[in-house]
């Protein structure tokens, strides 16, 4: 009997099935009621008491291998068979459409996402605004021309009550009520009294950025700009810096940044010059900041603000503003893969 | 502004390229926004020589044609067949060699070796207009002969290519509206690497006679003209500027007049200060008065157009009348003409805020207004005067009446500003050499009137309008030193600061980012909006709508107190472009007046909504599933998942209608968070959208205050759940949320579900009937349910239904 178990292991182990109905015979011929195994059990009662443990462990070794080696033939024909038999599965699938964020929500959340990074919390603030906000305590002097009909939209007139031109009102409000340290980013949307065109439209978006603190200096802001330019436009990317003028900065400056189509080599978005205007940015001016309760013999600070659009319209090549406002699903759609 | 690069070397001693000019212009704070080549005559007369006319015959083949030859220099004679009447042998002309473009009017062409009736002709014998050197067709000119064959005709006629640069002048740095202002720019950069210095010119020979001033002048208003100074030139000759002047002028886009203005105007340029020359014969009583005049006063300026006056508007008047706005226009009458002789000189500084309301209230801009409002050196007046004097004089003649009028009723010191060295060098983050600090103030005439260690005292002349404090001086050391030569720290400095609240980027970004899954786009659509939207249809928010004082137009009148009307416009705007199945959702403020008082925030209301817009096929047809249009449940569900996004499950919805929607109010801890519905169609209409379009605003800032509740794990359960159905026949006026909440009313404890999974009416149901099929899932946390338990539940329910709502069991 010993012999006919080793038989039947070594019959068992070398059994390959070619056919699904092989699998059934190899079923049939050992685990059937009649079959191979039953029968050896049933030879195993004969078995005399002293064998009984040796024999036992042969066939039950026997048992294992008859139930891996079915479980293995069966396995191999199911995974084998196509479940999907006679149906064409290059048919067009389930049309749910994939949406898309808006392309200014996109780069603004870049932008923020960028400045988190090092350390930027976000601060919003209200688009209707008083004078104080958006003009007095910014140094704006009583007869800048922002202040005017044709470049603003009035709510109210004595007081003025109108419509924020910049993000910086919330800038005046940050600091009105926080004490320095300062490090906050600002975005939003500013409104000017502007005719619609392809290159300017009368609302836009802001992200404006404050850092006040005791000695902040000019070669920190640069640090700042730098890593911003080099995050949201590659490794590359070198800046510039020119001298501008902004009532509530001083010193201050305008950014540029090494053209990021041509790079630097001149094309028509640089207009052949390599560098691409970006952003304002400059030392807090001192006036500002004694207008919000900081004092400005103890802290300094820098600031700086860019035109969402400006950036987006850089970024994706989009020659007009007025495409953002009109929103065609044929221009989101094409911002589906866009960070 | 322009600024010519030759007129430029008349004050700095420089030869750099333009290209460098133009970088170190920028890096020192006056941005080129461009430069060009400026040619006094176009093509330079590059390629036109000199040329002596060896013969000259008649054209075999023309009448009016000759043949010549002609020695161009360099031993070289050509062949030239020429038209003009005036050519004979041994005459002295200009020829235009092979290769050489000429221009005429907007066209060019290029002299070639030619045959013409069959005479060879290898060049042009020009007139004048050929040529570009006036306006004669007479003939060919003819030259002196004692110029050489082969003399250039660009040196003959001194002629130089000039560069002018377009500058952006930042409304801080009227110091450097002028050639000279600009010069002592590039000057104090260039004084960094060298001793460099301006020449400014000299007024030396200023000689007037003994004939006393024979115009008196008062000035009545020392508020607004703070100094007057004039003087009187007589027997002067008008007449066309001499070419160098025309050239100066021309260069920089200005056009030359008479020789007198263009002196005037050449001075403005050249030194900032701004001029204006009187016909003395015009001057009634030889008297001049500084002096505002009566409100509504008539006066016709020199484009002849009438304006009446305010009555803060400075005038320059004579005995009797206005001559000219002063610091902004000239009047027609009182102007210098060619029949002017004598003139009365003004050179002033006027009050800023007087010239800039003036100029606004008159819609003026003129290069005097733009330097008066900005803020001319008082200091100045009196050189700039004589400079044009002395100009005057030589240009036009005449004699200088002694004495200058001269009133100032203040002096006009300098600025005094105390400065620390290692401030300025703290600010901008880099140590600077005190030599190359004091170097660069200098240059800027900015004197240093004691230094003592780290403090400085310096004294800044009055020109520099906006240079009072030690961060203004900060910014003129930084400028000159360079923005771009501070260095970059390799670390970034960062203050630790924490936020607080709840982040509602990051929470707008989820609730996107799901949407966008669905096949929603993101819009973004104006603030500004009509009103005659919310007075048609809205009339609650029509009465607290924000109104704009001064729209750009009827369309942009008001600012949206809702976001339904602008997803509308985007609605029919795609479906006018051939996309009318589309899902769109815009995060954006709405706008209301609360309040007559208070301060703005607390008079106008700012709130964030989110609203999403649906409408037409849920999807594309496809070859397996339905082509099913969207609706009101497919709506519901997006919201629902917006409030499970943020973590509120309680949520309700009851019925509701408004104006524009008919639908559903979303409550959550009896707070409403949205509407939703489809847009009622006298609302579509409005907008051509005949599809039924799907609409939800969901009110963020109240979702924001509402979520919150911070994550906590709980025990999953270990006993199954257990479902029970019944199908209910109810009166149609009956609600599915009714059936819901009074089942969790009447069962409490183990009911933790339900919902309607069939809905049915028609053939077996009686008219105003319905069956509804209603699931409940039960579920005890401590044990596993037993059919007694269940049992008990559904016979409660099935109480409750009976004989609260009336329903009968199917």
């Amino acid at each position: 009997m010993l012999q006919k178990i080793q038989e039947l292991l070594q019959t068992v182990h070398a059994f390959e099935a070619q056919t699904k109905e092989e699998v059934e015979q190899f079923r049939l011929t050992y685990l059937s009621k009649k079959g191979e195994l039953a029968q050896l059990f049933e030879a195993f009662k004969e078995v005399p008491n002293e064998q009984k443990k040796e024999f036992g462990k042969q066939l039950n070794i026997l048992k294992q291998l008859i139930q891996d080696t079915l479980e293995r033939i069966q396995a191999q024909f199911e995974t084998n068979e196509s479940v999907l038999q006679g149906i064409d599965v290059t048919l067009p699938e389930k049309p749910i459409m994939l949406g898309s964020r808006h392309p200014l929500s996109i780069v603004k959340n870049q932008i923020i996402e960028i400045f988190a990074k090092i350390g930027f919390i976000v601060s919003e603030g209200p688009e209707i605004e008083d004078d104080w906000h958006v003009f007095t305590a910014l140094n704006f002097p009583l007869e800048h021309p922002a202040r005017d009909m044709q470049d603003t939209f009035f709510i109210e007139k004595n007081p003025d009550v109108l419509l924020r031109t910049h993000t910086s009102s919330v800038q005046v409000r940050v600091m009105e009520h926080q004490k320095p340290p300062i490090r906050a980013i600002f975005p939003g949307r500013v409104f000017r009294n502007e005719a619609i065109s392809a290159r300017a439209h009368c609302i836009f978006h802001q992200v404006e950025g404050l850092y006040i603190d005791t000695n902040v200096s000019f070669a920190d802001l640069k640090q700042t700009l730098l890593y911003f330019a080099k995050e949201m436009f590659g490794a590359d990317t070198q800046i510039r810096l020119r001298p501008s003028y902004f009532p509530f900065t001083e010193p201050s400056a305008e950014m540029d940044i090494s053209c990021s189509i041509c790079g630097g080599k001149g094309c028509n978005v640089c207009k052949y010059s390599g560098w691409v205007e970006i952003l304002g940015c400059g030392m807090v001016d001192p006036n500002v900041l004694d207008n919000c309760s900081i004092d400005s013999k103890i802290y300094s600070g820098f600031a700086f603000g860019m035109g969402v659009e400006r950036i987006a319209m850089l970024k994706y090549q989009v020659k007009d503003i007025r495409l953002f406002f009109e929103n065609d699903v044929r221009f989101l759609r094409q911002f589906e893969a866009a960070l | 502004m322009k600024i010519s690069y030759n007129w430029l070397k008349d004050y700095i001693h420089i030869d750099l390229d333009v290209e460098t000019v133009s970088k170190i212009l920028t890096d020192i704070g006056l941005e080129v926004e461009g430069y060009e080549l400026f040619q006094t005559i176009r093509g330079g007369l590059q390629g036109v020589v000199v040329g002596k006319v060896l013969t000259c015959e008649k054209h075999p083949n023309a009448d009016k044609l000759h043949v010549t030859t002609v020695d161009i220099g360099n031993t070289t004679i050509v062949p030239i067949v020429c038209g003009a009447p005036n050519v004979a042998a041994g005459q002295t002309v200009l020829v235009a060699t092979e290769g050489t473009k000429l221009y005429s009017g907007d066209s060019e062409f290029v002299i070639k070796a030619t045959k013409i009736r069959g005479e060879v002709s290898q060049g042009m014998i020009c007139a004048e207009d050929e040529l570009g050197l006036g306006t004669s067709h007479d003939g060919i000119i003819v030259l002196s002969n004692e110029i050489a064959a082969g003399t250039l005709a660009s040196d003959y006629y001194n002629i130089q290519d000039d560069y002018v640069f377009e500058i952006g002048l930042t409304p801080n740095r009227i110091d450097a509206a002028s050639h000279i202002g600009v010069a002592r720019d590039i000057a104090a950069f260039l004084s960094l690497s060298g001793v460099c210095n301006i020449t400014k010119p000299s007024v030396a020979t200023f000689a007037p006679s003994n004939s006393p001033l024979s115009v008196t002048v008062e000035v009545a208003n020392f508020e607004a003209c703070p100094r007057y100074t004039g003087l009187v030139i007589r027997g002067v000759h008008i007449g066309e500027s001499p070419q160098w002047l025309q050239n100066r002028l021309r260069a920089i886009g200005q056009k030359p007049i008479n020789n007198v203005v263009d002196v005037t105007n050449y001075v403005l340029h050249e030194m900032a200060q701004p001029l204006h020359a009187f016909d003395v014969s015009k001057i009634e009583g030889n008297k001049v008065v500084v002096t505002t005049l009566t409100e509504k006063t008539k006066f016709v300026t020199l484009d002849g157009v009438e304006r009446e006056l305010h009555a803060n508007d400075l005038m320059i008047c004579d005995a009797s009348k206005p001559m000219c706005i002063a610091g902004v226009f000239g009047g027609i009458e009182s102007g210098v003409t060619n029949d002017t002789c004598d003139i009365f000189l003004e050179s002033a500084y006027f009050n800023p805020v007087f010239v800039r309301k003036t100029a606004r209230r008159h819609g003026l801009s003129t290069d005097a207004s733009f330097r008066f409002e900005r803020g001319v050196d008082p200091n100045n007046t009196v050189y700039a005067l004589k400079r044009a004097a002395i100009l005057i004089q030589e240009i036009a003649g005449g004699t200088i009446e002694s004495g200058i009028f001269d009133s100032h009723p203040n002096e006009f010191p300098s600025f005094t500003v105390q400065l620390q060295y290692s401030k300025i060098c703290a600010l901008i983050g880099k140590h600077i050499e005190k030599q190359t600090i004091r170097t660069i103030l200098e240059a800027l005439e900015i004197t240093i009137a004691a230094e003592d260690g780290d403090s400085l005292t310096v004294m800044v002349p009055p020109y520099r309008v906006d240079v009072q404090r030690q961060e203004d001086i900060v910014e003129d050391i930084l400028r000159i030193y360079g923005y771009n030569n501070v260095e970059i720290p390799s670390a970034i400095r960062s203050s630790v600061v924490f936020s607080h609240g709840v982040d509602s980027t990051k929470l707008k970004h989820n609730v996107s980012n799901m949407l966008v899954a669905e096949g929603f786009y993101e819009i973004m659509n104006n603030s500004l909006t009509r009103s005659s939207y919310y007075q048609k249809f809205e009339s609650e928010l029509y009465e607290t709508r924000v109104s704009i004082l001064n729209p750009l137009s009827a369309e942009l009148d008001c600012m949206r107190s809702s976001l339904l009307f602008g997803c509308l416009e985007v609605v029919a705007y795609n479906k006018n472009r051939q996309t009318s199945d589309v899902s769109i959702f815009e995060f954006g403020s709405v706008y209301h007046h609360v309040a007559t008082e208070g301060t703005v925030i607390q008079k106008y209301k700012e709130q964030q909504h989110l609203a999403i817009c649906s409408i037409g096929k849920q999807m594309s047809q496809h070859w397996n599933y339905p082509n099913a249009d969207t609706d009101i449940f497919v709506l519901k569900s997006h919201v629902s998942k917006i409030l499970q996004k943020l973590g509120l499950q309680s949520y309700r919805y009851t019925p509701m209608q408004n104006s524009t929607l008919d639908g559903l109010e979303c409550v959550v801890n009896k707070r409403i968070v949205g509407r939703l519905g489809v847009v009622k169609p006298a609302v579509c209409k409005q907008f051509d959208i005949e599809k039924p379009c799907f609409y939800a605003e969901m009110y963020w800032d109240v979702l924001l205050e509402l979520f919150g509740s911070p994550i906590q794990y709980k025990e999953i359960p270990q006993y199954p759940e257990v479902r029970r159905d019944l199908a209910l026949l109810l009166d149609n006026s009956i609600e599915f949320e009714t059936i819901k909440k009074l089942a969790f009313e009447t069962e409490r404890t183990l009911l933790k579900h339900v919902t309607a999974f069939d809905v049915y009416q028609g053939k077996g149901v009686p008219d105003g009937k319905k069956s509804y099929a209603i699931a409940f899932t039960l579920l005890d946390k401590e044990k596993t349910l037993t059919d007694a338990q269940i049992d008990a539940v559904m016979s409660k329910l099935i109480a409750k239904y009976t004989s609260v709502l009336g329903a009968e069991l199917r």
